[in-house]
């Protein structure tokens, strides 16, 4: 019985020889590549969650409203502002109000004129608190107001000063055409009923629910028009699958992990390396009585080894930048100018006698599905062993975990690993580390940093803004709540027949700041 | 008959009701719910309020439930709570998609088992049987999702010969042979899948056939080995794969979950992996709704169509 075994063993053995002796043909293979010329195909792991501008936040939702839809203004990463929709913006009223001027001769793509009332619309849309979009024009419980001054002239007014507002309502609001959706009715869903016709680069023609996302050049883009005529947004929820439909060719661009860029040496794909201006980073409860003490704090950190972890995790330094603030290293307000915790394993040991923490065991949360974050924490274990001090690990379900740290007695976990993408302005990061911010997940409390944000908020000298963070990001490093690890880089892996991905402006969340610059071999 | 299919098919509603409570249960064990999962740290804590109260997830898990089930009895499934789809209309586009894919792979695999099972049975001990129960036994082994990579890897990429996402290329919706093209693949996985434990159970029921009475009789009355096979040992095997065909229903739904997210294949299989990533707990409870009442119903199927080819059951079931 034993030996007849053996035969379909080794057929199926031939059968996998088979496909890895292959290697040195993958020129052959180069030759039946979709050549598509008028198509550029882009794959995506999921179906966009929501299609509605008003209140849109997944990533893929995004992506594609920033192709079909136009914002007033952007901020780059480095925070300077460019402009889309508006021509020029200026903050008066001591910083209460904000005229946008509008750029002119902005056509829909139904050919139907951009107007100010369209902006008044969108904005008295957004912050309507049941459409769930509201939280950026909200100041003390208190709404902005848009108020149309001419056809091209808006002007918003603010309940009080706030310097971070006047980013904050420019951007990252999509403007959507008033003469579609003034019969919507109700703006909370994720679906709009109206057609989708906006002012972006691109329109969408078919979206095929978990196969594809079809759009076509918008002939009335103000900028210039998009030269590759088609693009698809292909839905593919398997990592592997994706991968060799990159290899192969069945789509042009998509993100990879930093593992799997090597498998690609000698293939057809370029990759490109951009900053999401994500923090990855270690969290400490505070609600747990065995960090009660800043010195226990600081130990751990000085225990730990950044570099170590983020060489082991991305392999390397092309793949990330390390951290040292709450900032992201590209943000403008970031400052360097901080306890940096360098590994000093003699100087954990110090604190934690000073502490009298003895034996001391704490548990480290992580998402076990992240290779990285997994990888992470058995280092980190491995770390802070050598200063005696003992981790559990708990690795779970990365959504499940994030839920009960948001509970605000929550004591189940010592040690969490995370990571945050929270935008440019630095008022945007106070949901994490006030008293009461809604995702302070490190269960911190310090007047002196409520302070600081309060007001890093309403200061509107750039110069004394610069300082307040700077402040800022000092005090709360030497608190030791939060281990910023990495600014980890997004790996993009693009067929070499697609040009000009550079020059479409990478960027955090929607990948393609403009996919109108985009060419096809 | 109908008597007898009329009170098996009341039987089901109570246990449907248990079944659905069970499950419903189990997905408010979870440590967070559907908002947890669309949940971004720039979410203010009044915005994720507004959320869940708009979705009813704020109130007590029994009001949930009868909210639910409310809503089921009038005939409407929901909406998932991630994307706001109409659950109903999303199942009417997936369900054929996958029975599209299931369906001839199914046909495919019993066919084959039967012969190779068949086969196998009447050369008990011999070569022929253990090569066959050796091919079993690695196809019960091997993994749908890594044969599956290993024929995208060799078909798709290396060979270049067939395209290896979703149902369609875009554009060519209409285009039979495009889609002839993507079918290859994912339905080859799926006789893979299928066939083994088909294959396996024909050749085991024909063993029990060889050792009846009746073979040694016919044998003694001089019939050949063939005459038999093909009279009497072959038509006494079919007879139990009725059952395993009705018990096969529910498979048309969740048979192939795996096989069609490797492949894109836009059926349930992606749709219910990203709805129980996002316990989105009204798409959750629609498939396993659909799911347990073909159970169910194929279980009834396999007893009538018994029935219908041995009356003496029939009898015994309506006494």
């Amino acid at each position: 019985m034993e030996k007849k075994k053996i035969i379909p063993i080794l057929m199926l053995g031939a059968l996998v020889l088979g496909g890895c002796s292959t290697n040195q043909k993958s020129e052959k293979s180069d030759k039946a590549q979709v050549t598509d010329k008028d198509t550029f195909t882009y794959a995506i792991n999921g179906d966009p969650t929501s299609l509605n501008p008003i209140n849109v936040s997944d990533r893929w939702g995004l992506t594609v409203t920033n192709m079909i839809y136009s914002p007033l203004v952007r901020v780059e990463g480095d925070g300077t502002q460019k402009m889309e929709l508006a021509e020029k913006l200026e903050p008066t009223d001591k910083g209460k109000a904000l005229v946008v001027e509008l750029k002119e001769n902005v056509k829909w793509s139904d050919g139907q004129p951009f107007t100010a009332d369209d902006v008044v619309f969108t904005y008295e849309q957004k912050v309507k608190k049941e459409n769930g979009g509201a939280d950026t024009l909200w100041i003390d419980d208190k709404p902005i107001k848009a108020e149309k001054l001419d056809e091209h002239t808006v002007k918003f007014n603010l309940p009080s000063a706030n310097a971070a507002a006047i980013n904050n309502i420019a951007t990252e609001t999509y403007i959507i055409p008033e003469h579609i959706f003034k019969k919507e009715g109700d703006f909370s869903g994720s679906e709009l009923k109206g057609e989708p016709v906006g002012t972006g680069p691109y329109k969408l023609d078919k979206y095929q629910r978990g196969e594809y996302l079809q759009f076509s050049a918008n002939e009335t883009y103000y900028g210039n028009k998009a030269t590759v005529p088609k693009v698809n947004l292909r839905i593919i929820s398997s990592a592997d699958t994706t991968k060799v439909a990159l290899q192969k060719g069945e789509v042009d661009a998509s993100y990879i992990s930093p593992n799997n860029i090597k498998d690609l040496d000698g293939t057809k794909l370029d990759t490109y390396e951009y900053s999401e201006n994500r923090v990855g980073y270690l969290g400490l409860n505070n609600n747990s009585e065995k960090l009660k003490d800043v010195k226990v704090r600081q130990a751990i950190f000085y225990a730990l080894n950044k570099d170590d972890l983020n060489k082991a995790a991305y392999l390397s330094d092309k793949y990330y930048e390390n951290a040292y603030s709450f900032l992201p290293p590209n943000n403008p307000f970031y400052s360097d100018k901080v306890e940096k915790y360098e590994t000093d394993i003699t100087k954990a040991k110090t604190l934690l006698g000073e502490a009298d923490a003895k034996d001391l065991k704490l548990n480290l949360a992580f998402a076990s599905d992240d290779p990285i974050q997994t990888l992470q924490a058995t280092l980190m274990q491995q770390q802070l062993q050598q200063v005696g001090i003992t981790v559990e690990l708990a690795g779970g379900d990365g959504t499940a975990m994030f839920a009960e740290l948001k509970k605000s007695d929550t004591t189940k976990y010592d040690l969490f690993i995370g990571g945050y993408i929270m935008g440019t302005d630095p008022d945007l990061y106070t949901s994490l580390f006030k008293s009461d911010g809604s995702a302070n997940y490190f269960h911190y409390a310090n007047k002196k940093v409520d302070d600081l944000f309060n007001q890093g908020a309403i200061e509107l000298d750039e110069a004394k803004r610069h300082i307040i963070y700077e402040n800022l990001q000092k005090e709360l490093m030497d608190e030791a709540v939060i281990y910023p690890i990495v600014d980890s880089r997004k790996v993009l892996a693009v067929n070499n027949r697609i040009e000009g991905i550079k020059e479409s402006g990478l960027v955090p969340i929607y990948t393609f700041e403009d996919l109108s610059k985009i060419k096809i071999k | 008959m109908v008597k007898y299919i009329t009170r098996r098919i009341l039987q089901v509603i109570p246990m449907l009701l248990i079944v659905s409570f069970i499950v419903f249960f189990m997905i408010h064990l979870a440590p967070y719910d559907a908002i947890d999962a669309i949940t971004t740290p720039n979410m203010s804590q009044e915005a994720i309020d507004l959320l869940r109260q708009r979705y009813g997830l704020d109130q007590s898990f029994l009001v949930q439930y009868v909210l639910w089930l409310k809503n089921i009895l009038s005939g409407d499934l929901g909406y998932s709570l991630v994307t706001q789809q109409s659950i109903s209309s999303e199942l009417l586009t997936r369900i054929p998609n996958t029975i599209k894919l299931i369906l001839p792979a199914y046909l495919t695999a019993l066919i084959i088992a039967v012969s190779l099972g068949l086969l196998a049975g009447a050369n008990k001990g011999k070569v022929i049987d253990r090569l066959i129960d050796g091919i079993c036994s690695i196809g019960i082994s091997m993994p749908t999702f890594w044969f599956a990579m290993l024929m995208i890897y060799l078909f798709g990429y290396r060979l270049n010969l067939l395209p290896i996402i979703g149902m369609h290329t875009v554009g060519q919706e209409g285009s039979f042979i495009d889609f002839f093209k993507h079918f290859i693949m994912p339905y080859f996985v799926l006789v893979v899948a299928f066939f083994p434990d088909l294959t396996r159970y024909v050749r085991s029921s024909t063993f029990s056939q060889l050792s009846e009475d009746y073979v040694m009789v016919q044998q003694s009355f001089g019939a050949s080995k063939k005459e038999i096979f093909m009279k009497h040992i072959s038509k006494n095997v079919l007879l139990p794969i009725v059952t395993q065909i009705g018990l096969a229903l529910p498979m048309l739904v969740t048979g192939a979950i795996i096989t069609e997210s490797i492949f894109g294949w836009p059926g349930i299989g992606p749709f219910l992996m990203t709805a129980t990533k996002g316990l989105d707990y009204p798409v959750i409870m629609a498939v396993m709704l659909l799911s347990a009442t073909l159970v169910i119903l194929g279980n009834l199927l396999s007893d009538v169509l018994y029935t219908i080819i041995d009356p003496r059951i029939n009898q015994r079931g309506t006494k």
